[in-house]
């Protein structure tokens, strides 16, 4: 196979993000306390779902919101395949279609979630694609809205608020590195494939790139499943790492949180969203270290719940308002060091 | 017989408010072409008026409700100064996403500022009274409710079609380069359009507030989630559209509620959210979506 020009430094870009991505685990292992190595594994499983929002959001430039219930998707049906049966006759006793009968190994699990994830992505993208892009955005809330309810309602399976624990911790921050790395390749090498850039021409002009023969919804329909597939995969290592879940993180404040970090690195590249990722990642914590009513040069600021969230918000009005392409806006990282 | 007249009722009631919310929503679209996540927190702004009013000045229901129509109405405007202006020629995403941020500043700023709990606002109870309407019991809220609709959406036709205001603002959401180049000044027409919105929002936020009998950061999220469904299904920024989206919306929930057995209310939403969904696979852009054509949009 040979690759064409703008593939080849899409290869270098990759190779780069990469390195620093492994640089900052590697920082992390040595200099981290447990606490936060905690915080780092966070970072990189939100790095996951901020890579696959991308491939979708990036490409078709179409907003989705749905992203952290796809996730959700994922990290149960790990998480339900590979708990112990022992425990789960005790967490759900309830359990349809013997679900609580049987034990998987962790990869078996894994790929099952992927399965299922991208079957439903699949399904709700047939719907989704169709739409002008107002209307997508619209219907992709009510789907968070409606798969969060599911998680709530059914909690014979999911245990709705209640914590599902007793899954196995079989990822470390290693494995979420490596992963990181892997995902990096599959959305750089979507975005520079044939199909990334005819969805790239397709959202800079639809009637024009139709009518160049670019089957808009089809392949609007492969980014939103390629996208699910990855939100899967960071739903299967959070849940693998955190050995508890409930069906909280996967809703609004989630949602909201990845869209700025994608937003503020900018959509477009594979570059802004790690970007974007660590400096928001980062950022947040020294804010919600603020929030505490922290002692600061002998001030004693009072408690502020409900400060990151303004940030945040803040974060998004302002890179809208004075760069709405994000940070990084057309360039990736090979753009800034390469010539042209 | 009485059931079923009961439930239609119900039915248009809810569909009342839905519509009233969409209709907010409906303007500032057609006009600018932006979403405005904002709306519901506007709502919001208009149920803490009423608590500082009721705490503070008086316990006048009339000046409560007055006062928060009021505030709405300059918060509307102030956020289209504040925040929306600089987006205002960008494309509906950046929109959209600049309107997310500032729904997110508010919820977090009420939180910061009032407090994470609800708070009570006794001051509407007497909005809500069971009256006998030809052998149906109704609740006197539903009647002011769809009253109300009806009032607003006959005084927004009027206002659209008889007046040069109006006129400019059809005529914007068309074409607006010209209707600039006719005389008339776009801040304002921008101005006006939030500020009917956030008229709109107070309006809805009474009802809310009256049924509710609180306030919290998130009220405004639940029924503007609604509202949006309505406008999608309608055809954003059509507001025939945005009216026939919410009665649809009240007469599929009030049926789900009828037709779901007990056990699933915790499901109602999903099953109505599903039913939009199959009604938008029929109609992508909505029912009554405007024609667009899309080799024009340079």
């Amino acid at each position: 196979m040979t690759l064409a020009r703008h593939q080849k430094r899409g290869l270098i870009g990759a190779a780069l993000l990469s390195l620093i991505l492994i640089a900052i685990g590697v920082l992390a292992a040595w200099f981290g306390s447990r606490y936060q190595l905690r915080l780092v594994y966070g970072a990189y499983v939100n790095l996951l779902v901020v890579l696959g929002l991308q491939v979708f959001m990036g490409n078709a430039r179409v907003t989705n919101l749905s992203h952290s219930a796809f996730m959700g998707i994922g990290a149960y049906a790990a998480a339900i395949c590979v708990t112990p049966a022992a425990t789960k006759a005790i967490s759900l006793p309830d359990a349809p279609w013997g679900l609580a009968a049987f034990t998987l190994d962790p990869l078996t699990s894994a790929i099952i979630a992927i399965v299922i994830t991208a079957a439903i992505a699949a399904l709700v993208g047939l719907f989704i694609v169709r739409m002008t892009a107002i209307g997508a955005t619209i219907a992709s809330l009510a789907v968070l809205v409606i798969i969060h309810s599911i998680f709530l309602f059914r909690t014979d399976i999911f245990k709705g608020n209640q914590a599902f624990f007793g899954i196995p911790q079989v990822f470390s921050l290693t494995s979420i590195v490596v992963l990181s790395v892997v995902v990096v390749l599959i959305a750089r090498g979507f975005r520079e494939s044939h199909w990334g850039i005819q969805l790239r021409a397709s959202a800079d002009d639809e009637t024009g790139a139709a009518a160049m023969g670019v089957n808009v919804v089809r392949l609007r329909l492969v980014a939103w499943v390629l996208s699910g597939i990855i939100l899967a995969l960071a739903g299967i290592a959070y849940a693998y790492y955190l050995g508890t879940i409930s069906a909280r993180p996967f809703y609004f404040n989630h949602v909201f949180l990845t869209l700025a970090m994608l937003i503020l690195g900018g959509m477009r590249t594979v570059t802004g969203a790690v970007l974007g990722t660590f400096l928001i990642s980062f950022g947040l914590e020294v804010v919600r270290w603020l929030e505490t009513g922290p002692v600061v040069a002998g001030v004693d600021l009072p408690e502020a719940l409900g400060l990151s969230g303004v940030v945040l918000g803040l974060v998004i009005v302002l890179t809208m308002t004075l760069r709405p392409q994000g940070v990084m806006g057309d360039r990736e990282i090979e753009d800034i060091i390469l010539r042209r | 017989m009485d059931y079923a007249i009961q439930q239609m009722v119900n039915a248009l009631s809810f569909g009342a408010e839905y519509a009233l919310l969409a209709l907010g929503l409906a303007i500032v679209f057609s006009v600018m072409g932006l979403v405005n996540f904002a709306h519901g927190d506007v709502i919001a702004v208009g149920g803490y008026t009423m608590v500082a009013f009721a705490a503070i000045v008086t316990a006048n229901p009339w000046i409560v409700i007055l006062g928060a129509i009021v505030a709405a109405a300059l918060t509307s405007v102030l956020l289209e100064r504040v925040a929306f202006r600089p987006v205002r020629y960008a494309d509906p995403t950046t929109g959209l996403l600049t309107a997310f941020g500032v729904s997110i500043v508010l919820q977090n700023l009420f939180l910061l500022f009032v407090s994470p709990r609800p708070i009570a606002v006794t001051s509407l109870y007497f909005m809500d009274v069971p009256i006998e309407m030809f052998g149906v019991q109704v609740s006197s809220l539903q009647l002011l409710e769809s009253v109300t609709t009806v009032l607003v959406i006959v005084g927004l036709t009027l206002f659209l079609n008889r007046s040069v205001w109006g006129l400019a603002m059809r005529a914007a959401s068309l074409d607006f380069e010209m209707v600039r180049l006719m005389g008339i000044r776009a801040n304002r027409v921008f101005a006006l359009a939030f500020l009917i919105s956030g008229l709109l929002a107070g309006l809805a936020c009474i009802f809310i507030m009256a049924r509710r009998g609180s306030v919290d950061p998130h009220l405004g999220f639940n029924p503007v989630l609604k509202a949006f469904v309505a406008c999608v299904v309608g055809g954003f920024g059509s507001l025939p559209g945005a009216v026939l989206g919410g009665f649809l919306l009240g007469a599929v929930e009030v049926g789900m509620l009828v037709l779901l057995p007990q056990e699933y209310g915790g499901m109602k939403d999903a099953f109505v959210f599903g039913i939009i969904a199959l009604i938008l696979v029929w109609r992508p852009n909505g029912i009554l979506s405007p024609a667009v054509e899309k080799g024009d949009k340079l």
